[in-house]
């Protein structure tokens, strides 16, 4: 069924608080946006993460995991990144919103997530997600359904 | 309206795009460095696209507080944690509960800052969250 060992506490708990980060960031980032054009809200974060990350290499020294290079597609995630930056700060100012574009960004998170998982794409473990497994991505993405379009409007 | 709905959609799987591929990055190296180029990468071509649209510096950049800066650094650990987790609870779940996190702290930061809200939708929105949080921990491989 699933290459991937069983996940434990903490992993859960991580990728909880990672999604707190984001908060926090969108927040910051949004600061920014206010003083500088929107190309500066998101060239400034990309400037300031790289010289945070070479400080947290040049500190930490992780040991690589493989001594064999990976194939060189795998440096492009950045690409992609940079490119939703400008599809959501473009569609936020259309009649979808900022409600409408992270509903239906959530969507598409899920969609392509769950197709990779089921194929193993990229060189990932390949995992089928059961039906506890759809039953949570149900209650979670219901629940924040409810808040995007529901918790701010009196 | 239909093709605008694509592109939000189009955002949401260039999200998962981006994370599979830091993911595997850091499956060869390590989160850190997965999240380094991610981040080299980016600017890079946020770079050219300021030298091609101009106007990088356009309004009062300078004025704004120093800790606004701080997205960045905030970032980096997003986009490290994101790669250490996604080989290991894979794309979806991975997905799903950074996205319940977002969801959680966005309600408790609405709520520190005083944002008007409705109650009763934070108070179901978050029950159903967190519901859907403990209930996928219970998933047996």
């Amino acid at each position: 069924m699933s290459d991937m060992p069983p996940p434990r506490f903490y992993h859960f708990a991580a990728a909880v608080a990672a999604g707190g980060l984001i908060t926090l960031m969108v927040q910051f980032n949004g600061i920014l946006a206010i003083y500088g054009s929107l190309l500066f809200a998101s060239w400034i974060p990309h400037l300031t993460g790289t010289c945070a990350a070479l400080i947290m290499l040049a500190v930490l020294r992780p040991r690589r995991a493989a001594m064999a290079r990976p194939p060189i597609w795998t440096y492009l995630g950045g690409v992609s990144g940079a490119f939703t930056v400008m599809l959501t700060s473009f569609t936020v100012n259309t009649a979808l919103a900022l409600s409408g574009t992270i509903a239906l960004g959530l969507v598409g998170q899920m969609i392509f997530s769950l197709f990779a998982d089921m194929r193993g794409l990229f060189g990932l473990p390949k995992r089928l997600p059961g039906r506890q497994e759809y039953k949570s991505l149900a209650l979670i993405i219901a629940g924040s359904m409810i808040l995007i379009f529901f918790g701010r409007g009196a | 309206m239909i093709w605008l709905a694509g592109l939000a959609i189009l955002a949401g799987v260039l999200v998962s795009l981006s994370r599979q591929i830091n993911g595997r990055l850091a499956l060869s190296t390590s989160a850190t460095e997965s999240s380094l180029w991610n981040h080299v990468v980016g600017l890079t071509f946020l770079s050219f696209a300021a030298l091609l649209f101009g106007g990088l510096f356009a309004g009062q950049p300078q004025a704004a507080p120093w800790w606004a800066f701080l997205g960045g650094p905030v970032g980096m650990v997003f986009i490290a944690a994101g790669s250490w987790l996604i080989s290991r609870l894979g794309a979806a779940q991975t997905a799903i509960l950074i996205i319940a996190g977002q969801m959680i702290s966005g309600v408790a930061l609405d709520i520190m800052t005083g944002t008007p809200g409705n109650l009763w939708a934070q108070v179901t929105g978050v029950a159903l969250i967190l519901l859907g949080i403990k209930s996928g921990q219970g998933r047996k491989s």
